[in-house]
């Protein structure tokens, strides 16, 4: 039986098992630079955001559905965040509800346009982030904007718990909830059969439109908290801060579902994934490698990722 | 029995097994240089088989093919059947709808392309050339979407007669296999596609014509053959043979009869469809009563097989009126949902893809239709009702949380029937409930179905398994060309009779 097959138990942790290997090596080559809690606690802290990111890209991926915008909602957000907040000095009360609108409606414009026209979400949200970008230059004046209110980094990034920066927790608790709304609830289990299968979920009563669109509306709202954390971690905003985001999002989405919870899309794989990345990113420049390793590994592990996964699937395909 | 001349085509012994069932049975077929040959039986008489083991799709476990006295490799190896002389058009046609004439005429055509140049212009000289011969009024440069679906099945057939005309091995001209072309098109369109066929004919071509429609056969073909059960129960001159002796050597005199249908009481219908229209069903009206079931078959193209789509608010564009129970519901505006509130279970045709979501679970397929508003799913919970239906629906499973793509047809269909039956449907639509399942699987389902009857539910069953509808309907109603042509009941409700009433019909288009 599969639950006490040990190739699948290995197959579920054999992200984490590579990750404690790659921990091991570079502890064992830099112990005294790599191997710090210090380290740790900032890769941890920093990279909230990037698993925000991947958090709200995983929601439409199960419905089948890409959103290629949600890096230009992060930055398009913090933007806006910082003009409202530092340049027309609005309370944060008032900030953060404009900020997470923002992210809501593009979502529901994505979705929208996906469902009403019939095209391929990927083409839909490539479309909308690049137009969401050139708004974002445009109010931005193509500039960086700091002096953000120092409450919001004071929660983002300066209050630390076991010395690890609060957004990690934020991560966390995002992790949490989408592990339950995934894994158990009726909305759940529709994006599943609208990712999975469709027509199946259509005939028995499931609202497929309704499922999409909400799953559109979630990963904008991701886009936008990543967004603020963003400007929070920073303490300003930058045009393209979003923009280095994405494929690395995608690389830890799809290196995500090969584990936990294989050939599905899973929270706790994403996050998994994703400081599996950065810590081979941190390592790997820790020895003195230069920026060119974050492409090759992003790249590299993306590429790898999906062909892990038909591989996984085809062996399941054989094995009947 | 092959006449004076050496065959076109001369295929001897051809036997195809299925998992124990034999498809096909010591078949032999003989088709003379240019003469149309007509091809005639059942659904699973082997028909359409025999054609696949021609096209190199399906490889027969005995029999030899020889073209023209040669012996030609079997199985056929895939995508060289032309190059022996044998080219195929199937009923989808296998056209290429966003693509132009031309550039359809000139597709796969392997034997004379070369592959790094395509001199566009000559191609276009010779497409037109080829249109024009066969007085077909299109442009090489027209796009194969815009055409009529007559229009379509020509160029198809030319496309196909083209690649066999001159066979290129050896000069002489090929077989061409038309199968089943014409259910969709009206009748004027069907003679244009006869005035093709006489032409190819003309031209020393080949033709094996496979149909339906027995008038058609009677009509275009020189000879024919008739499969039943995977045998050939002969060959006949057409011209020399009755038409009554036709349908009756494709149905057979079977007297076997294997009902285990219960009894029926009296009582008011517990379901009324009334004027019921959609691609093909045009105004048709039925009712079926509580503990009954109703079965709905026809030949291809009758749309016997839109009506559960349509009642389960599944389908397209609609008109027509449902009353289950007493209440009413209009199946245009019917959406799945409407149509589980009021108690009805729809099981597709096409599981893979409408019936059950291979990736997922056996829980997650399962209980989808019960998952309500839930806001906290209790997994624990969700396999043991789980497991409890596997075990009620003799799905044979290792867990309930393998994947469904790992049980074998039969266990998916149970999987499917269960999943829906323990809402306690009290209509229950069925498409094709048993295509590609064992006889034993099979006789669950029929069981289960029973079931649903005992308790006063109404079962309606769609399928062109004239056997089945023998085995389980209390009623059934033949559809022809989107209406009901006839109704058979109790004691006639017999493979044969079914068969009969689906065959003869037929003559009422040709006087019309």
């Amino acid at each position: 039986m599969r639950q006490n097959d040990v190739t699948y138990q290995l197959e579920r942790f054999g992200l984490v098992i590579v990750w404690l290997g790659f921990i091991a090596l570079f502890g064992a080559m830099r112990p005294d630079t790599f191997l710090t809690w210090s380290n740790f606690s900032t890769i941890f802290g920093s990279e909230a955001v990037l698993v925000i990111v991947t958090l709200g890209l995983i929601i439409p991926l199960t419905a089948g559905d890409f959103d290629l915008s949600i890096a230009q909602v992060l930055t398009l957000v913090s933007m806006s965040t910082a003009i409202l907040d530092a340049r027309l000095g609005l309370p944060l009360y008032l900030v953060l509800p404009a900020a997470l609108a923002i992210g809501a409606s593009v979502g529901l414009i994505n979705g929208a346009i996906t469902l009403y026209f019939r095209v391929h979400s990927l083409i839909v949200t490539l479309g909308v982030g690049t137009f969401l970008h050139g708004i974002t230059l445009w109010i931005g004046n193509s500039q960086t904007i700091s002096g953000v209110s120092p409450i919001l980094m004071e929660w983002v990034i300066i209050q630390r718990l076991w010395g690890i920066p609060i957004a990690f927790y934020y991560a966390m608790l995002l992790a949490l909830l989408i592990w339950y709304m995934l894994g158990h609830t009726a909305y759940g289990q529709h994006l599943l059969f609208t990712g999975r299968g469709r027509e199946v979920g259509r005939l028995t009563g499931v609202a497929v439109g309704r499922t999409r669109l909400t799953a559109f509306v979630l990963s904008g709202v991701m886009g936008a908290v990543a967004g603020i954390l963003y400007t929070g971690t920073t303490g300003s905003a930058n045009p393209s801060s979003g923009t280095f985001l994405l494929l690395p999002a995608f690389a830890a989405a799809f290196l995500g579902a090969t584990c936990i919870r294989p050939g599905r899309f899973n929270p706790w794989g994403s996050v998994i994934a994703v400081y599996f990345l950065v810590t081979g990113i941190n390592g790997l420049s820790v020895l003195g490698f230069r920026t060119f390793v974050q492409d090759l590994f992003y790249g590299g592990a993306l590429v790898l990722a999906v062909m892990v996964s038909q591989l996984v699937s085809g062996r399941r395909e054989r094995a009947l | 029995m092959t006449g004076a001349a050496v065959p076109r085509l001369h295929l001897r012994g051809a036997t195809k097994t299925f998992g124990g069932v034999r498809a096909l049975d010591g078949a032999d077929l003989v088709v003379r240089p240019g003469e149309v040959h007509g091809l005639l039986g059942t659904n699973g008489s082997g028909k359409s088989t025999l054609i696949k083991v021609l096209s190199g799709f399906h490889a027969p476990d005995a029999g030899r093919l020889e073209m023209d006295g040669r012996a030609v490799p079997l199985p056929m190896p895939l995508g060289r059947s032309e190059a022996y002389g044998l080219s195929f058009v199937h009923q989808n046609l296998g056209l290429l709808a966003e693509a132009t004439v031309l550039e359809n005429l000139i597709a796969g055509d392997h034997e004379r392309l070369n592959s790094w140049r395509i001199d566009w212009r000559a191609e276009a000289a010779r497409a037109r050339e080829l249109l024009a011969e066969y007085q077909l009024d299109l442009a090489p440069e027209q796009v194969v979407a815009d055409l009529s679906p007559v229009n379509r099945a020509q160029l198809a057939i030319v496309r196909a007669a083209d690649r066999v005309r001159e066979h290129r091995s050896h000069g002489d001209a090929g077989v061409l296999v038309l199968d089943e072309p014409t259910p969709f098109l009206p009748q004027e369109d069907v003679r244009a596609l006869f005035a093709i066929m006489r032409r190819l004919r003309e031209d020393g071509v080949a033709i094996i014509f496979v149909s339906h429609d027995i008038d058609e056969v009677m009509e275009v073909t020189d000879r024919s053959t008739v499969l039943r059960d995977g045998k050939v129960v002969g060959s006949f001159e057409t011209a020399g043979t009755s038409r009554a002796a036709l349908v009756e050597a494709i149905v057979g005199r079977a007297v076997s009869t294997n009902r285990r249908v219960p009894a029926l009481a009296e009582a008011p219908p517990i379901a009324r469809v009334s004027g019921l229209s959609g691609d093909i069903l045009t105004d048709i009206s039925l009712e079926v009563r509580p503990g009954e079931v109703l079965g709905l078959t026809g030949l291809i193209g009758a749309g016997h097989d839109e009506v559960p789509m349509l009642l389960a608010g599944a389908g397209g564009r609609c008109t027509g009126t449902l009353t289950l129970e007493g209440r009413q519901l209009d199946i245009a505006t019917l959406r799945p949902a409407d149509a589980i509130a009021a108690r009805i279970a729809f099981i597709p045709a096409d599981r893979p893809r409408l019936g059950i979501a291979p990736d997922l679970t056996l829980t997650e397929n399962a209980m989808l239709p019960r998952l309500g508003r839930g806001l906290w799913l209790n997994h624990a919970k969700r396999r043991r009702i789980t497991t409890d239906l596997l075990d009620r629906f003799t799905v044979k499973a290792d867990t309930a949380d393998q994947a469904a793509s790992e049980l074998s047809g039969g266990n998916q269909q149970k999987l499917v029937l269960g999943k829906w039956l323990q809402l306690r449907p009290r209509l229950v639509l069925l498409d094709e409930p048993t295509q590609g399942i064992d006889v034993g699987a099979r006789q669950d389902i029929y069981d289960r179905l029973a079931e649903v009857c005992a308790t006063g539910g109404a079962v309606i069953c769609a399928t062109s398994e004239f056997e089945q509808l023998e085995a389980i309907a209390h009623r059934v109603l033949v559809f022809d060309r989107g209406r009901i042509k006839a109704e058979l009941a109790g004691d006639d409700v017999t493979k044969a009779s079914i068969a009969k009433a689906c065959y003869e019909g037929a003559q009422v288009h040709a006087a019309e």
